[in-house]
């Protein structure tokens, strides 16, 4: 059995448990709570963190509202017209009956539900448009893998920062997110905040969402991508705008190149032997074969949204990656004894500037 | 107009019973292996509809295999390279190997008998079709077996499916299987237009005709324009991955967004080629069942239509999310949400139908109200998926997949099953126990919308489909496994479905006559039918010839109406005017051949020698196939196994192929038209890929020989005009000079294919190098094929012509084979200029 | 106009067909025209709705649906003036252009709302 725990239920966010409705979960209780708690989840497009998604939630609403009337009223007609006696009528009247169901129900009411959905529809789409605005929003580009995220931030003051499996985005600001694939396509997606965007090899696609305040977030993948499709996740960080801008300053490859060389030798020695031909480190490797390493340590997750960090836990990543992730393209490390991927383990997780 | 009815009088010695003999004598079945042969509608579409059911089976074992492993979190039940395999595996049966041959074989039975014939036009042709969907699925599901299956999600998209990402032999069974099945819904559609627009009994003008076949009638023409985009893209993408052309590669300049584009082109479309048959059961069972004709006869045929229509204005709403700017999402947004419409008549139709009569609770309706309860409910979140900015939110996720089964399962599961309820006594003669259907329907229905009521819910709290494992703490676990628990409820439903059905073909109570008192003709049918439907061919003046002279039945076993008399030997029956309905000649049919099963036997080798990537075995393969073919095309027209003789019996129209206007001509235009959409769907990839791809090359100058090109077009007009001569010439009569002329035309067809072979080799093209030259060589490829093609048929019909069977007395087939050369011209000329010239013009 | 109309044989059943075939064909035109004009001299952003492009596809909108809408009375005309199968085949055809046209006008809404190329 894989042992894996989350690091999606994030203290940070206010939320309903809604554990224990997985524990009772009898139905009539299920019905009730569906629409009380059900919506939370850290995927959930119900439980809106931005202006997007609490557009398209409110269209939801909307139109499961009227679709309920409609569904139970033409199959309230449809039921009744077999319990109904019927009446004897001349054809002219028949023909007046007929002609008052079809253009009543057949043409006007479609028409006059989808004209007032265009209306209200094309609108919210806009809100995620690329539109240029006065103070260019933060870039931050998004690059697919199988199956993991390749993150930089092109704009970033004192030169572009790179890291990988995880956001970290300013609160409070639309960002634009400029996204594409290294290999077969994916698609970027935040159901939180809202989206989703294919992630095309040769192209890039660009979306702007807006977190509202700080917090945690999730992104996942959402186009089919292979055999470790099911772990293409990671966790997306809100930040006040101060803190955001004192993450990204201490990612400067200067910092990160420092912090990685005061490790201990056995473990670089062992990372230039057999990691650096696949991950960069800054000031180490420079190979984007596999994710970038530079600030492991300060993540939240491992193996894209697979395992949660904390002490310890890359250690046991390296022992154990192709259960925790069926499919992984990183070899097993069989030829290395315990002590030095322990060793390698604490300098990873050392590297959390 | 030439009236007939000929009668069987009471002075005959025959009488009925000797009509049947010898109607029997010409159409019966063989037994034995020659049971192979067998080329009549009534079978192949009992064939059809049992192979059907076997894959549904294997698609619904799949089906249950992934509920199995998602019922829990974290679940170890199945590796994710088996489950990927076995998602894909169980889209591509259910819609390839399923949906689309359940229903052609639903019509390739029900159509014929509805519009008062004996068979369909090319009896052949369904042989083939037959043939090649039964080996084209057995190759594919082979392909589970040998645990190869695809496993890219069954829109294949690229660059996941590419020999890159997916380098064993799985999208190789997809690409291959399916393009080898499509032939067979292809050759279906083609004879089903034909058949329902050339052999509809005297008197059923076109609105007079039943809405199943107008239903049925758009379905054939939708497939015939549908399916030619994704065998385009199979093709492609076959190419791709065996020889390596880049045309959805980046780096070689192509791009994999053209896959989707060519997919959903058809995968659109598909949607509603499923559907319409579908609801043409519903409209055909509602009338009966309410006791009245149904209201609005004229809304339906409008709403037909316009699905058709639209449906082709919808594909890019599956790819809202590739990042096309969002006015162009906004065109295709509204035009998804027009097809509400067409789709709201026909409920608001089949509601005032009911309200009207004096609707009865019968087993049939029971489904009928089921599909009605999920398809309106599918229907609702299809408006609601059309909105983008909703789309976005959705897509890919659990809720699309519960929107895709409430549409497809309740547009078109729900239906066939009414329709096969309702037809049950046609088939075998005996009645359905109505206990064990009910159990069999509510177990279903509340199966299916326990699993697929909640997945709604699934999807909107995030659950991306496709992913074979889930982590607790996501909200998911509990629907998940109600929707696992409904899955499994739902399959006993069916089983028991299936049980009843399979009991009362022993215990079932012996059906009276048109048991549900229906009013279109299949019920004049003996139950079960005879291979011939009708011993005589009735005039039928109203939409509903069993309620205005409930005595046809009789009448016609009878003999007492058109074309009884068969001591000639001939498969025989109407031809009619496409739009009245007035009598214009006999068409007679092909007998029973080997030719099908051994064509077809022929391609399954061509399928699989080049999936094992043997290539001379495929060539020879090829020639083989193409050689059974012409074998078959020759046993026509005037040929000794065909019609030796033009004799008919005093008053019948005459033989079709001693006219200008037989069925042939027609089945070479819906053909044709078929080619059309494929060159069409050709052109669109080349400016695609020109204007769009980001890696696009154009070179600086054309590596194409304008001058040799010009030469070949030139050829082929003239080729057409010799053509066009003849077949003006045959039209007054004259028939000299005939086979001199055809074989000038062959001559000159020849010239073309030679001129363009030069130009292929003076480009030397770099087909692996860039997506530019694959792109060209596939089109003047196309264009090669096409010239021989004209040049061989051109030949026959020489030789032809020496035999005997081609000319003044017999003057139909050159006509046929002139279409050819016309489509040939307007083809190689637009190539000419799109390939060659406007390069030139325009530049890169 | 009539005299025309007449001269089109509108009881034929091929215009069940060439009213949707037009919206197919203005279909493709405005989705065609738009994706080719942005990959080759897309308008700036900054111009909104009111630039040349969305002028040029709302003109073709307009012009299509004036064909069609002319079909659509040309078809009523006719339909009056039979009975049975011709009357039905000229109302049908009529019904046919005339969504043939709103649908013209639906699909092409967007076109004065959303700027084009993004």
């Amino acid at each position: 059995m894989r042992e894996r725990a989350s690091y999606m239920a994030s203290p940070n966010i206010q939320r309903v448990s809604h554990q224990w409705v997985n524990q009772i979960a009898p139905l009539f209780v299920l019905v009730a709570t569906t629409v009380l708690v059900g919506c939370a989840g850290d995927k959930s497009i119900l439980d809106p963190a931005g202006q997007a998604a609490r557009d398209v939630r409110l269209i939801w609403w909307i139109m499961l509202s009227f679709a309920s009337v409609v569904f139970t009223a033409v199959i309230a007609l449809w039921l009744y017209a077999f319990k109904r006696k019927p009446v004897e009528r001349t054809p002219a009247e028949e023909r007046r009956i007929a002609r008052r169901w079809i253009l009543g129900g057949g043409i006007i009411l479609p028409v006059s539900s989808i004209a007032a959905l265009l209306a209200f529809g094309v609108p919210a789409g806009q809100r995620m448009m690329p539109v240029p605005l006065d103070n260019a929003p933060e870039v931050i580009e998004v690059i697919g893998h199988q199956w993991w995220w390749e993150v930089r931030y092109p704009n970033a003051e004192g030169g572009e920062v790179v890291t990988a499996n995880q956001i970290v985005m300013p609160a409070g600001e639309p960002v634009d997110f400029h996204v594409s694939s290294a290999d077969v396509v994916h698609a970027f997606w935040i159901p939180r905040l809202g989206g989703k965007i294919d992630m095309l090899p040769g192209r890039v696609n660009r979306i702007r969402l807006e977190a509202d305040e700080p917090g945690t977030l999730v992104a996942q993948s959402a186009e089919f991508s292979g055999v470790g499709y099911a772990h293409m996740s990671f966790p997306v960080e809100v930040l006040p705008r101060d803190e955001f801008d004192t993450w990204l300053s201490a990612r400067q490859p200067e910092q990160l190149a420092d912090l990685a060389s005061q490790g201990n030798s056995n473990a670089l020695a062992a990372f230039q032997e057999s990691c650096a031909s696949c991950h960069r480190v800054a000031g180490l490797s420079d190979s984007g074969e596999g994710p970038d390493l530079s600030d492991v340590g300060g993540r939240a997750a491992l193996g894209a949204g697979v395992l949660p960090m904390q002490t310890g836990a890359i250690t046991y990543w390296l022992t154990h990656h192709q259960t925790l992730k069926p499919g992984n393209r990183m070899p097993a490390h069989d030829d290395m004894d315990d002590a030095t991927l322990e060793t390698l383990g604490n300098w990873l997780e050392g590297l959390n500037p | 107009m030439t009236t007939i009815n000929r009668q069987a009088t009471p002075q005959d010695p025959q009488g009925p019973q000797g009509l049947h003999d010898d109607l029997h004598e010409i159409w019966g079945n063989p037994r034995g292996l020659k049971a192979l042969t067998i080329v009549n509608h009534t079978t192949l579409g009992l064939r059809f509809m049992v192979t059907g059911m076997v894959f549904f089976l294997i698609g619904g074992i799949l089906a249950m295999l992934v509920r199995t492993q998602l019922a829990m979190p974290d679940q170890d039940f199945m590796s994710p390279e088996i489950y990927n395999q076995v998602f894909t595996m169980h889209g591509t049966v259910m819609m390839f190997l399923f949906a689309i041959p359940m229903l052609e074989g639903l019509a390739i039975y029900m159509i014929p008998k509805m519009i008062g014939t004996r068979d369909l036009v090319c009896p052949r042709l369904t042989s083939l079709g037959y043939f090649c969907y039964l080996f084209g699925g057995i190759i594919l599901t082979s392909s589970l077996i040998l645990e190869m299956a695809p496993a890219s999600g069954w829109f294949m998209y690229t660059p996941l499916s590419s020999s890159e990402y997916a380098p064993d032999l799985g999208s190789d069974f997809w690409l291959l299987g399916i393009t080898f099945v499509e032939i067979s819904a292809l050759s279906a559609g083609v004879e089903l237009v034909v058949s329902i627009l050339r052999t509809r009994t005297q008197g059923m003008a076109l609105h007079k005709m039943p809405l199943f076949a107008w239903y049925i009638l758009a379905m054939a023409l939708m497939i015939v324009v549908g399916f030619p985009p994704l065998i385009l893209g199979s093709v492609l993408l076959e190419l791709e991955r065996a020889v390596g052309m880049p045309f959805f590669e980046v780096a070689g300049g192509g791009d994999p967004v053209l896959w989707q584009h060519l997919f959903w082109l058809f995968g659109h479309p598909e949607v509603y080629i499923i559907f319409l048959p579908a609801a043409g059961i519903v409209s055909t069972l509602i009338p009966v069942f309410a006791g009245r004709p149904i209201v609005g006869y004229g809304w339906v045929v409008f709403a037909i239509i316009t699905t058709g229509f639209i449906s082709f204005g919808l594909w890019v709403h599956h790819m809202f999310t590739v990042g096309i700017p969002q006015l162009a999402q906004a065109f295709f947004s509204a035009a998804s949400m027009l097809v509400a419409v067409p789709t709201a008549i026909q409920v608001f139709v089949w509601l005032a139908t009911l309200w009207l009569g004096k609707p009865k609770m019968k087993l049939p309706m029971l489904w009928i109200v089921g599909f009605l309860v999920i398809f309106v409910c599918g229907g609702l979140t299809g408006v609601m998926l059309a909105l983008v900015p909703f789309n976005w939110q959705v897509h890919d996720t659990h809720f699309v997949v519960a929107h895709m089964h409430y549409v497809l399962v309740g547009g078109m599961f729900f239906p066939l099953m009414a329709g096969l309820y309702y037809w049950l006594p046609l088939f075998s003669g005996r009645m359905p126990s109505e206990t064990i259907g009910k159990w069999g329907f509510w177990l279903t229905f509340i199966g299916f919308n326990a699993t697929f009521l909640i997945m709604h819910w699934t999807g909107l709290l995030g659950m991306p489909r496709r992913v074979y494992t889930y982590d607790t703490g996501m909200g998911w676990d509990i629907y998940n496994l109600l929707s696992s628990v409904g899955g499994f409820i739902m399959s006993a439903g069916i089983a028991m479905v299936l049980i009843d059905i399979a009991l009362h073909f022993r215990y079932g109570k012996p059906a009276k006559h048109n048991p549900w008192n229906a009013d279109t003709l299949e019920w004049a049918n003996s139950m079960p039918p005879s291979a011939y439907n009708y011993v005589s061919l009735p005039t039928i003046e109203t939409r509903h010839p069993l309620w205005d002279n409930p005595d046809l039945p009789r009448t016609m076993a009878e003999g007492q109406h058109g074309l009884a008399v068969a001591t000639h030997g001939r498969r025989e029956l109407w031809g009619t005017d496409p739009l009245t309905g007035k009598l214009r000649e006999t068409i007679h049919l092909p007998g029973n051949s080997w030719w099908p099963l051994f064509a077809s036997l022929a391609l399954a080798v061509v399928c699989i020698s080049l999936l094992v990537r043997w290539y001379p075995l495929a060539g020879i393969a090829v020639i083989v196939a193409g050689v059974f073919l012409l074998r078959w095309s020759w046993e026509n027209g005037a040929h000794p196994k065909a019609a030796p003789d033009a004799k008919v019996m005093p008053g019948d129209p005459p033989l079709h192929s001693r006219t200008m206007d037989g069925p042939g001509l027609w089945t070479m235009s819906v053909f044709l038209i078929a080619n059309g959409s494929f060159f069409l769907s050709y052109l669109f990839g080349w400016f695609y890929l020109w204007t769009v791809s980001p890696e696009w090359s154009m070179p600086e100058t054309s590596p194409l020989s304008l001058v040799v090109l010009v030469g070949a077009g030139i050829a082929t007009i003239a080729g057409m005009g010799v053509m066009e001569k003849l077949v003006s010439g045959l039209r007054q009569q004259r028939d000299a000079g005939l086979a001199v002329g055809l074989y000038i035309a062959s001559g000159l067809g020849a010239l073309q294919v030679l001129l363009i072979g030069w130009v292929l080799y003076s480009a030397n093209l770099a087909v692996t190098e860039t997506a530019h030259d694959a792109v060209i060589l596939v089109g003047l490829i196309y264009a090669l094929f096409h010239g021989g093609l004209a040049a061989v048929l051109s030949l026959l019909q020489g030789l032809r012509v020496g035999y005997g069977y081609v000319g003044a007395h017999a003057p139909f087939e050159p006509a046929v084979v002139a279409q050819l050369w016309r489509f040939n011209v307007v083809t190689f000329w637009v190539l000419i200029g799109a390939l060659a010239v406007l390069p030139r013009v325009i530049g890169g | 106009m009539l005299s025309l109309m007449e001269r089109l044989r509108l009881t034929h059943p091929i215009h069940f067909v060439i009213g949707l075939t037009l919206w197919s064909i203005w279909f493709v035109v405005v989705y065609g025209g738009q994706a080719v004009a942005c990959e080759v001299a897309p308008p700036m952003p900054e111009q909104g709705v009111f630039n040349l492009l969305n002028g040029w596809l709302l003109i073709v909108s307009i012009l299509a649906m004036a064909v069609l809408v002319a079909l659509t009375w040309g078809c009523c005309q006719i339909a009056n003036r039979h009975q049975g199968r011709l009357r039905f085949n000229a109302a049908v055809s009529a019904g046919l252009y005339l969504f043939s046209a709103l649908s013209v006008v639906f699909v092409a809404l967007p076109i004065v709302g959303v700027p084009p190329c993004l």
